[in-house]
């Protein structure tokens, strides 16, 4: 509304950032996790004078480089690229609040590189305190990056007391910041120990056997640890979060799937590595660590995919809606109009159908009721496209309008466009005027599709 | 019609006007340092490789050795122009980005791939083990970070030009929906801003192969370093004549008029005119390097030539500012000093460069030792 939409078909366009975020997630926790790892265990292997441990951790970190300094950065700036796209308002509002946050990442991500590449490429060349204390700069920066980019998605899903008093310490200390943090400190231990057990397997598969089960020993304890934070924290997650959110949770048939798999995917993690690398050290093989590695990502994925979904109507938490409208704007746009009160929207209602717009230019929501009805169903897809485009496509896609309205009367779509929020409770309410639901519902009603011919349901349908 | 812009953020800036736009003009400068490297300095020493003969594919190989280091760099210090772009000038920036949403998403992809292509290309030199293969990956990712270069030219100049938006955005949209395939070629001022930058990317490449013969070349022979020397000046030269004349392009044949009279009438006159001249001050430098060189000539070469990109980074955002004024005065939005978290970020920002400094003393420490453990 006060940013031009970008319409992706079938998709929509906020999925984009769901899709980066997923994938980026998956590097940036091992980002953090192996920092640690490698931290701990160079001091170990210089500690013990393991030279063939030391020759392995040097092999990791350029591996470990390759993935999180180039796949890890560039989808990390992918987010900020998309959220910018997608959800304009929405970053506005957190760039505003937390612009310093994300600047103290920054430090935090310079400290990282420059550590990281020294850690690396001056190996055996520097003192080996020396070369632990740059790994220790590396493994403490990327923790605390992780603690500032976990209060703003913390953040998002509940804001706190910020909503009444909007300082940047009272958003960065929501009633999310904790949990998240304590949950992706433990997804980061435990994902860097599945990222070691499949790198390992890979590249040691001929090598000294005793070397495997050290390295399969050594990261297990930081593996159980980790699921188990990310247990305590995903439960304390849960408790934080608003009721709605947890309504959300309970609704929504593939949230319900989601958490199913959090679930029963961290058990599997966990009894694998107790039964595997912890009691069994010679289970692990390249097979074993690429499962475990499957069932891993399977839990981290489906948790991101929840902790985004379960802010529905929000995207900032009573901040910012869905749809890239305030709260606060609701009223004064049902009076005024959601055509009008639109940046983007009147300027192409008056591009378009100048004949509408009044002498002091505005829109003249009635006169959009005389104009032509191909020209009604255009001004209806753009009440669409800006009010609803964000979590329904058109047609076929996700959650298509097309389908969701199958065989519905127009009586019916009406209900469901003047009060969305009551027909369901994560949507967000209608921000028009009712000569604009009247529009709205016309053009649902044109690309609704007819009820499937062939049910024998014993009615007269 | 009215420009299409949104309302002003009711949290209003984060910070003083002036304090958001020296970090954006200073990240960006420090930003260009490497960028320059990737988008010029890539190309250009693929090509010495193949024609600069041993000597050319010595260079070559260093320079381009290190740059997955200077792309991880560069890539982060974007971070915080982009931030502060986006803290000061959102209202512009996010509609120019979206309005070419698909060619700025896929910067992402793109930049993937010219990244990776580097570390592929760079293996062949490090284990003198050069093939076909690798090669293609270099010069993949050279065409790619031009793609990448005209992708930013064409969306930061859409910001400043607003007057085109709304016919781009009607030219292409489903129900007022932008489909995010517009571009701002239509812009006169978008080819020589572009190749402008190629020109300046070319004489900083060429102030990197100084400091790095005077630095890091200590093994390398005389007669190398004394060939260096003189390919710096050949590119330095051929940098400061591109980007003379594409910059006598933007200026006196593409930027509008009244933008034109400010920057050639006082007190901006100044600016303009050190701005042009900037880069002369290196090049006059390493002509005289070719006679006398030591570490401290290589200094202020490279100083020099940070000055330059500076110069050229204050003077973009004037005309920035210039080109956004008629529709949207960036400077008079509310205000609102987040005191406490500004001072702490400028206290970590300064411990992260003592960190660093620290660091990089370790290295120097390191390359003068023997290896160690």
């Amino acid at each position: 509304m006060h940013y031009p939409w970008w319409y992706v078909p079938m998709l929509t366009s906020p999925m984009l950032i769901a899709a980066v975020a997923v994938i980026h997630v998956y590097v940036a926790m091992y980002a953090v996790g192996g920092g640690m790892f490698l931290a701990v265990e160079t001091s170990y292997a210089y500690r013990t004078g393991n030279k063939d441990y030391l020759a392995y951790l040097k092999e990791h970190t350029w591996f470990f480089i390759l993935l999180t300094v180039v796949f890890g950065a560039i989808t990390g700036v992918g987010i900020w690229w998309t959220i910018g796209l997608a959800s304009p308002l929405a970053t506005e509002a957190l760039i505003h609040t937390f612009v310093f946050g994300w600047a103290m990442e920054y430090v935090f991500f310079v400290l990282e590189i420059v550590s990281a590449f020294i850690f690396f490429y001056y190996w055996g060349k520097l003192p080996p305190r020396t070369h632990q204390i740059i790994g220790w700069v590396y493994a403490v920066s990327a923790w605390f990056s992780l603690v500032l980019i976990s209060s703003i998605t913390a953040f998002m899903l509940n804001p706190g007391a910020w909503v009444d008093n909007p300082t940047f310490w009272t958003g960065f200390f929501n009633p999310q910041f904790l949990p998240q943090t304590i949950a992706r400190t433990g997804g980061s231990m435990l994902l860097a120990s599945l990222y070691v057990y499949l790198h390992a397997t890979t590249r040691l598969r001929n090598h000294d056997p005793a070397l495997m089960g050290l390295i399969g020993q050594r990261s297990t304890r930081p593996g159980l640890l980790g699921a188990i934070l990310v247990t305590a924290g995903g439960v304390w997650w849960f408790l934080a979060l608003p009721e709605s959110a947890r309504a959300a949770l309970a609704v929504a048939s593939t949230l319900n799937i989601m958490m199913a798999i959090i679930f029963a995917a961290t058990i599997i993690v966990f009894l694998m590595l107790y039964f595997g690398p912890y009691r069994n050290p010679k289970w692990v093989t390249y097979g074993f660590s690429l499962l475990l590695f499957m069932v891993g990502l399977a839990a981290i994925g489906a948790g991101e995919f929840v902790r985004e979904a379960v802010r529905k109507p929000f995207i900032i938490y009573n901040v910012v809606m869905s749809n890239q409208i305030l709260p606060e704007e609701v009223a004064a746009l049902r009076q005024t109009g959601y055509l009008e009160g639109g940046t983007w929207t009147r300027a192409y209602i008056a591009a378009h159908y100048p004949q509408v717009m009044t002498e002091d230019g505005r829109i003249n929501e009635a006169a959009l009721l005389e104009l032509p009805e191909s020209d009604r169903l255009e001004v209806g897809s753009v009440l669409f496209q800006y009010h609803c485009n964000d979590c329904h496509a058109v047609q076929d896609g996700l959650a298509g309008m097309a389908r969701l309205t199958q065989g519905w009367t127009p009586e019916m779509i009406r209900a469901l466009v003047e009060r969305p929020e009551k027909a369901r409770f994560f949507m967000p309410p209608f921000a028009g005027t009712p000569e604009e639901a009247d529009l709205l519902t016309e053009y649902l009603a044109s690309v609704a599709k007819p009820f499937p011919a062939g049910m024998r349901l014993g009615t007269n349908q | 019609m009215d420009a299409p812009i949104g309302p002003a953020s009711p949290l209003g800036y984060p910070a003083p006007y002036w304090f958001v736009v020296f970090f954006k003009v200073l990240g960006f400068t420090l930003h260009m340092v490497p960028m320059n490297l990737w988008y010029a300095g890539l190309i250009s020493l693929l090509v010495t490789r193949l024609v600069g003969g041993e000597h050319g594919r010595r260079l070559s190989d260093r320079v381009l050795n290190a740059l997955p280091i200077a792309i991880a760099l560069g890539i982060n210090f974007g971070i915080i122009p982009l931030l502060f772009i986006q803290a000061a000038y959102y209202r512009v920036f996010y509609p120019a980005t979206i309005l070419m949403a698909w060619p700025w998403f896929a910067v992402i992809p793109l930049l993937m791939v010219a990244y990776y292509g580097v570390y592929i290309y760079v293996i062949g030199p490090r284990k003198d083990k050069m093939n076909a293969i690798r090669r293609a990956a270099g010069w993949v990712a050279a065409g790619t970070f031009m793609v990448l270069g005209f992708i930013f030219a064409n969306s930061l100049s859409l910001m400043g030009n607003i007057g085109a938006w709304v016919d781009i955005w009607q030219s292409a949209n489903v129900g007022g929906a932008v489909l995010g395939f517009g571009s701002n070629i239509g812009d006169s001022t978008l080819w020589p801003r572009w190749l402008m930058m190629f020109g300046l990317a070319l004489t900083t490449t060429a102030a990197y192969v100084v400091v790095d013969t005077g630095f890091f070349a200590g093994q390398e022979s005389e007669e190398y370093k004394r060939w260096a020397l003189g390919f710096a000046l050949r590119l330095h030269t051929l940098g400061v004549l591109w980007t003379a004349v594409t910059g006598s392009w933007y200026i006196f044949l593409t930027l509008p008029g009244e933008i034109r009279a400010q920057l050639l009438a006082m007190p901006l006159l100044i600016l303009t005119f050190l701005t042009g001249a900037g880069i002369g001050l290196p090049w006059l430098l390493i002509v005289a390097s070719q006679r006398r060189f030591n570490r401290g000539v290589a200094f202020l070469i490279g100083l020099t030539q940070f000055g330059a990109l500076a110069l050229h980074a204050v003077s973009r955002q004037i005309v920035q500012n210039a080109e956004i004024a008629p529709y949207l005065d960036v400077t008079a939005e509310p205000v609102n000093i987040q005191w406490s978290p500004m001072i702490l970020f400028l206290a970590l920002f300064a411990a992260g460069i003592g960190l660093v400094v620290w660091m990089l003393s370790q290295v120097v420490k390191a390359n003068r030792q023997p290896a160690a453990g």
